[in-house]
C-alpha cells in the first residue's frame, strides 16, 4: 500500500498537467452547454452524462489495469457490438431506444476496436505489420464499419480514416502501401461516379451546402451558412455569455451537439476557440507522450490510437462547421452533447490515464 | 554451440525490439508533427473567419437576426401669415401585413381579414398580389382604417400573425381644393427616386413633396426618420429592442400668404378657369396665389379612383397646371411697358403727343386694327391707357426697336421664372435673336406692332405681369416675389426670409407719374371701371388677349383671356393683384369685377358704406 501511494504520487507529479487539461476541457464543455441551457433543457442531462462518465473514468484509471483486460471479453464483446449493430442494420436504425435513454452503439466501436487491435498486435516483434496480420484487422475493422454504413454513412467514413491512420502509424509496409493506394485511387474513380447517384438527396445536399454555403442557405446549406456567420459574428472578443443572437434566436441548428463548438466561438471569439484549441491542442500531445513512455507495446499502440480518435474527431467537427469539410453529423468531444459519446470519450481518456497510471506498475 | 546460437539468437530479437522502438519514436515525433499542424490549420480558419471575414459576418447575422423598422418623421406643418394651419398630419391606422411571415397561410389570413373588414376576398387578393410586387417587406393591406375595424381587428391578434395595425402620421390639408397649387401635394416615393435618394434619409415608405411649396421646401419640411432595430429569432418572432433612434420631426413653415384673402380669391373663380395672384409692393411677398379649377390634394394620398384620375388627366380643364405660373398672351396689359419704351427712348415725347385713331392703322400694306372700330380719335399717352387705344401704341411702335422692348420687358422680370419652381414657366419676350434661332427668320416691324399691344409671341404669366405692377406701384422696386416667410422648428426657432430686391429698375418718376396717372384714368373713366371701389384708390389695366387657336377654322369659337392687373390702396399702393380668365372674354367685364370684389374683401369697405 506504501508502495502504491508513492507511486501514486509520482503518477499525478507527471500526469498533473494532463489532468488539468481534461477538467478545464469538462469544464468548458458544462459552461457550452450552459450557453445553451435557456433555449435547450439539456443542461442537466449533460452533466448527469458527465458526472456517470466520470464515475468510470476515476474506477477504470485508478482501480483497474489495462494490461489484465483479458483478450476474450474483448472479443465477445467485439462480437456483440457486430451482432447488436447487424440487427440495427435489419431495422435500418442508428439510435437504440432503452426507455428515457438512446444510445448510438457505434460509439463503443472506437474502445472496442481500438483495443482488439491494440492487443492483437502487441506481440507482433517486427516494426511493420506481415500481410496476414493486416488482412485479418482489416476484416475486423471492415465489417462492422459495412454495417454501420447504411445507416451512418458519415460515421463509417470517419471511422474508416481514424483507424487506417492508426493502422498507418502500427505500420503497413511500404509494397502493401502502395497497393493500397492503386487500388484506393481505382476505387475512387469507379464509386465515386456510381456512388454519387446512389446517394440519398440530403446526403448529396450536404455536398452542395459545402461547396456554396450562401447559395444554398435556406436548404443544403442552412447549418453550414448559420454556422459561419455564428463563427465570423463572434469576431476576437466573442459576445459574451447567453448573448450571441445565433444561440439566443435559434438560429443554429443542432447546437448543443453538431454545432456546439459554432456556439463556442461565437460567445468566446478567437480568444475562446484558442483557449480551447490549446488545450486541446495540449491532451493530444499529452496521449502521445504517454505513448512514447508506455512501457509495453499494448499500451503505445493503445494511447496513440486514442489520441487519434480524439484528434480526427476534432478535425471533422470544427473542419466541418467551419466550413472546411463537408458538414458531418459526427460531435465534438466535451463540447456536444450527447450520452454515448461522452461515455465513449469518459471510457477511451480513462484508457490513456490508466496507460499513464501503470507504467510504475509491473506486472 | 548451443551458447552461441542463444547469443545469435537473442540478438536479432534485441536488434528487432530497438528497431521497432526506434521507429515508433520517429513515428510519434510525425504523428506530434501532424496534430500542431491540423490544430493551426483549424486555428487559422479560425482566425480568417473572426477576424478577417469578421465584418462580413457581422453584417449577414445583423440582417439576419435584427428587423429594422423606420420611424417616420412627422412631415413639417405649413401655416400662413395670419395663423391658420393649412397642411398639417393627422395620425391615421393602416392595415399591414408582413409578407414573410403570411407565407404559405394568405388564403387564411386574408379571408380572416376580409371578414373582418366587409370587403370580398377578391379585392383583398389582388390588393395584395398587386402590392407584394413592388415591394418587399411590409404591404400595405387598406389605409385610414376606421375606429371599429381597428377594435375588431385588434382584438383578434392573435389569430393574426403577420398583421400589424399601425399609427402612421399622414398629410392632411384641411382646406383641400384652396392650396391645392400653391402648397402642391406629397405622394409616395418612387423606387428611382429611393435609388437616388435613400443616402438622404428616406426610406421606401416615405412620402415626398411634389409640386409648390410641398416639393420646394421639401428639405425643411421632410423631418429625420427614426430607427428602431428589433431582434428576430428563427421562427420569425420579434424580441427586444437592440436600438432606437426617435425622429425629428419636419420643421413648419411660415407662408406669407393672407389666409382669408387667398380663400376670398377661391371663391371668386369658383366654375371659372383662371388665375389670381396678389403681391405686396412693399416686399413682393405674395399674399394670394390661386388658380381654378382645382384637385383636393388629399385625393393624392387617399387614391384616386380610375375614373376620376382620369377625368383629371384627360379632361379639357386641366385642373393640374398652376394656372397663375403658366404662361399666356398678356393683351393690353403689356402697353404699360410699351408706354414705358416709348418714353424712355424718346419716341413718346410727353404727356401731349397725340396720335389720332380712326379705328385702324396701316402699316405698309397691311392694316391693324384698333379694338374700337369707330376709333378714338385724338389720343394722348393718358387716353390711350385709359381707353386701350392700340392705334397710339402702333404709332409708337413703328419707331421702336423690338430689341429695345424686349430689353426693356426683361428689365421688368418678364421671360424669367420668378418663383423659380419647376412647374413654373419662363414666359417668352421675343426679339430678333430669339427669332432667328426658332424660325431661322428675320424679324419683321408688323411683327413690333402686335408685340406692343400684347400680342404676337409674347407671353407671360400672371406672377409676372403682377410683377410688373408691382414695380409701377413702388416707384420701380422689383422684389423677387416670395411665399414663405419664415422657418420654425419644433423648438421655436424661426429662420426669417429677407424679401430679396433683384433690381430697382431707373424709371424718370415723371414717366412713372403719367403712366400710374394713365392707370388710374383706365378705372376711373376707361375700360376698367367695372373695378372701381369709392374710397379707394384703384389703378390698373384691363387685357383681352386674342386667342389664335392652331386650328381655329375647325374648333369652335375660343373667347379671349381676359385679364386685370391693378394695384389699390387708401392712399399709397398695399396690393398688386393680377387676375386672369382663361377665355373669359373681355378683361373689362370678366375680369375686372372680380378685383373690385377682392379689393373690398381686402380693404373691409362693405356694400353700405359706399352708397
Amino acid at each position: 500500500m506504501v508502495f502504491f501511494r508513492k507511486n501514486l504520487g509520482d503518477f499525478f507529479k507527471e500526469n498533473l498537467l494532463g489532468f488539468g487539461a481534461l477538467f478545464i476541457l469538462i469544464f468548458l464543455g458544462n459552461l457550452n452547454q450552459w450557453i445553451m441551457s435557456e433555449t435547450s433543457g439539456i443542461f442537466l442531462k449533460n452533466l448527469l452524462w458527465h458526472l456517470i462518465g466520470l464515475t468510470i473514468f476515476i474506477f477504470i484509471t485508478f482501480f483497474t489495469d489495462y494490461r489484465k483486460i483479458p483478450f476474450k471479453m474483448i472479443w465477445y464483446a467485439y462480437l456483440f457490438l457486430i451482432f447488436v449493430l447487424f440487427v440495427m442494420c435489419l431495422f435500418k436504425k442508428r439510435w437504440l431506444h432503452l426507455g428515457p435513454i438512446s444510445i448510438q452503439p457505434s460509439e463503443f466501436l472506437k474502445p472496442i476496436l481500438l483495443l482488439l487491435i491494440s492487443s492483437l498486435i502487441a506481440s507482433e516483434p517486427d516494426y511493420s505489420l506481415n500481410t496476414k496480420l493486416l488482412l485479418k484487422i482489416f476484416v475486423i475493422i471492415a465489417v462492422p464499419l459495412m454495417l454501420i454504413l447504411p445507416t451512418d454513412l458519415d460515421y463509417a467514413f470517419i471511422m474508416g480514416v481514424m483507424f487506417f491512420s492508426f493502422l498507418l502509424f502500427i505500420g503497413i509496409p511500404r509494397k502493401i502501401l502502395i497497393i493500397l493506394s492503386i487500388l484506393g485511387v481505382i476505387f475512387c474513380l469507379i464509386v465515386v461516379p456510381v456512388g454519387w447517384k446512389r446517394l440519398k438527396p440530403h446526403q448529396r445536399g450536404r455536398i452542395y451546402g459545402y461547396l456554396h454555403p450562401e447559395k444554398y442557405a435556406k436548404t443544403w446549406g442552412y447549418q453550414l451558412n448559420q454556422a459561419l456567420i455564428a463563427i465570423g459574428y463572434g469576431g476576437i472578443y466573442g459576445h459574451g455569455f447567453k448573448k450571441g443572437w445565433s444561440t439566443r434566436l435559434n438560429y443554429l441548428p443542432a447546437k448543443h451537439t453538431d454545432l456546439a463548438f459554432a456556439v463556442w466561438a461565437e460567445t468566446w471569439g478567437l480568444i475562446g476557440v484558442s483557449l480551447f484549441l490549446v488545450i486541446y491542442g495540449y491532451l493530444l500531445l499529452f496521449g502521445i507522450q504517454i505513448s512514447s513512455t508506455a512501457k509495453d507495446w499494448m499500451g503505445k499502440y493503445l494511447s496513440l490510437g486514442i489520441t487519434l480518435v480524439f484528434l480526427w474527431q476534432l478535425i471533422f467537427n470544427v473542419g466541418g462547421c467551419s466550413g472546411l469539410l463537408p458538414m458531418t453529423s459526427i460531435p465534438l468531444p466535451f463540447l456536444s452533447y450527447g450520452g454515448s459519446i461522452t461515455i465513449s470519450s469518459y471510457f477511451l481518456l480513462s484508457l490513456l490515464f490508466n496507460i499513464g497510471l501503470k507504467r510504475y506498475f509491473f506486472k | 554451440m548451443k551458447n552461441h546460437f542463444f547469443l545469435i539468437k537473442n540478438l536479432t530479437k534485441t536488434r528487432q525490439r530497438i528497431l521497432k522502438a526506434y521507429f515508433w519514436e520517429k513515428r510519434l515525433f510525425w504523428a506530434k508533427v501532424i496534430v500542431i499542424a491540423f490544430l493551426f490549420i483549424l486555428w487559422a480558419r479560425m482566425f480568417y473567419l473572426q477576424v478577417i471575414k469578421y465584418s462580413y459576418y457581422y453584417k449577414k447575422a445583423k440582417e439576419r437576426s435584427v428587423v429594422t423598422y423606420v420611424i417616420k418623421a412627422p412631415r413639417g406643418q405649413i401655416i400662413t401669415s395670419d395663423g391658420v394651419i393649412v397642411a398639417t398630419n393627422r395620425a391615421v391606422f393602416q392595415l399591414y401585413v408582413d409578407a414573410q411571415v403570411i407565407k404559405g397561410r394568405e388564403e387564411e389570413i386574408l379571408y380572416k381579414l376580409s371578414r373582418l373588414l366587409n370587403e370580398s376576398l377578391g379585392t383583398l387578393k389582388e390588393r395584395y398580389y398587386l402590392a407584394k410586387r413592388r415591394s418587399f417587406g411590409r404591404i400595405l393591406l387598406k389605409k385610414d382604417l376606421k375606429w371599429d375595424e381597428v377594435a375588431k381587428i385588434m382584438v383578434r391578434l392573435y389569430y393574426l400573425p403577420g398583421v400589424i395595425v399601425e399609427v402612421e402620421s399622414q398629410r392632411y390639408y384641411p382646406y383641400k381644393k384652396a392650396y391645392f397649387h400653391l402648397i402642391g401635394y406629397v405622394s409616395r416615393i418612387t423606387k428611382e427616386e429611393y435609388n437616388k435618394l435613400k443616402n438622404e434619409g428616406y426610406s421606401m415608405e416615405d412620402f415626398i413633396g411634389r409640386r409648390g411649396i410641398e416639393r420646394v421646401f421639401e428639405k425643411y419640411l421632410k423631418g429625420k426618420n427614426g430607427i428602431i432595430e428589433i431582434e428576430r429569432d428563427a421562427y420569425g418572432r420579434l424580441g427586444k429592442i437592440v436600438r432606437r433612434i426617435n425622429p425629428i420631426p419636419g420643421k413648419d413653415l411660415i407662408l406669407t400668404i393672407d389666409h382669408s384673402l387667398q380663400m376670398k380669391a377661391f371663391s371668386l373663380l369658383k366654375n371659372k378657369r383662371g388665375a389670381i395672384v396678389a403681391l405686396s409692393p412693399v416686399d413682393g411677398s405674395i399674399l394670394a396665389m390661386v388658380s381654378s379649377p382645382s384637385v383636393d390634394p388629399q385625393k393624392f394620398i387617399e387614391g384616386f379612383t380610375r375614373r376620376e384620375w382620369r377625368r383629371i388627366v384627360r379632361g379639357k380643364s386641366k385642373p393640374l397646371v398652376n394656372r397663375a405660373l403658366t404662361c399666356y398672351p398678356p393683351g393690353s396689359t403689356y402697353k404699360v411697358i410699351t408706354a414705358l419704351a416709348g418714353l424712355t427712348s424718346g419716341v413718346i415725347k410727353g404727356v401731349n403727343q397725340v396720335f389720332y385713331c380712326q379705328g385702324y392703322f396701316k402699316y405698309k400694306s397691311r392694316i391693324f386694327r384698333c379694338w374700337k372700330v369707330t376709333g378714338h380719335g385724338w389720343v394722348n399717352l393718358i387716353k390711350a391707357l385709359a381707353v386701350s387705344c392700340d392705334v397710339y401704341f402702333y404709332n409708337v411702335a413703328t419707331q421702336l426697336d423690338i430689341d429695345y422692348l424686349a430689353k426693356i420687358s426683361r428689365e421688368f422680370g418678364l421671360g424669367e421664372k420668378a418663383l423659380r419652381w419647376v412647374e413654373e414657366d419662363k414666359g417668352l419676350v421675343p426679339d430678333r435673336a430669339w427669332k432667328k434661332k426658332k424660325f431661322k427668320q428675320i424679324w419683321y416691324p408688323g411683327e413690333t406692332i402686335i408685340t406692343s399691344i400684347g400680342q404676337g409671341y409674347l407671353l407671360v404669366t400672371p406672377l409676372q405681369i403682377a410683377r410688373v405692377y408691382m414695380a409701377i406701384a413702388n416707384g420701380g422696386y422689383l422684389y423677387k416675389p416670395y411665399v414663405v416667410k419664415a422657418v420654425m422648428d419644433l423648438k421655436g426657432k424661426r429662420i426669417e426670409f429677407k424679401p430679396v430686391l433683384e433690381r430697382k429698375i431707373d424709371i424718370n418718376p415723371r414717366y412713372l407719374k403719367w403712366i400710374r396717372k394713365g392707370l388710374r384714368e383706365v378705372v376711373v373713366s376707361g375700360t376698367g371701371k367695372e373695378a372701381f371701389v369709392p374710397g379707394l384708390l384703384v389703378a390698373g389695366k384691363t387685357g383681352t388677349a386674342q386667342v389664335v387657336s392652331s386650328r381655329s377654322e375647325k374648333a369652335k369659337f375660343l373667347e379671349h383671356h381676359a385679364w386685370f392687373v391693378s394695384y389699390a390702396g387708401k392712399d399709397k399702393p398695399e396690393i398688386v393683384t393680377a387676375i386672369f380668365i382663361e377665355h373669359g372674354g373681355h378683361g373689362g367685364t370678366a375680369a375686372a369685377p372680380l378685383a373690385k370684389e377682392l379689393y373690398k374683401f381686402y380693404f373691409g369697405i362693405t356694400d353700405e358704406e359706399s352708397e
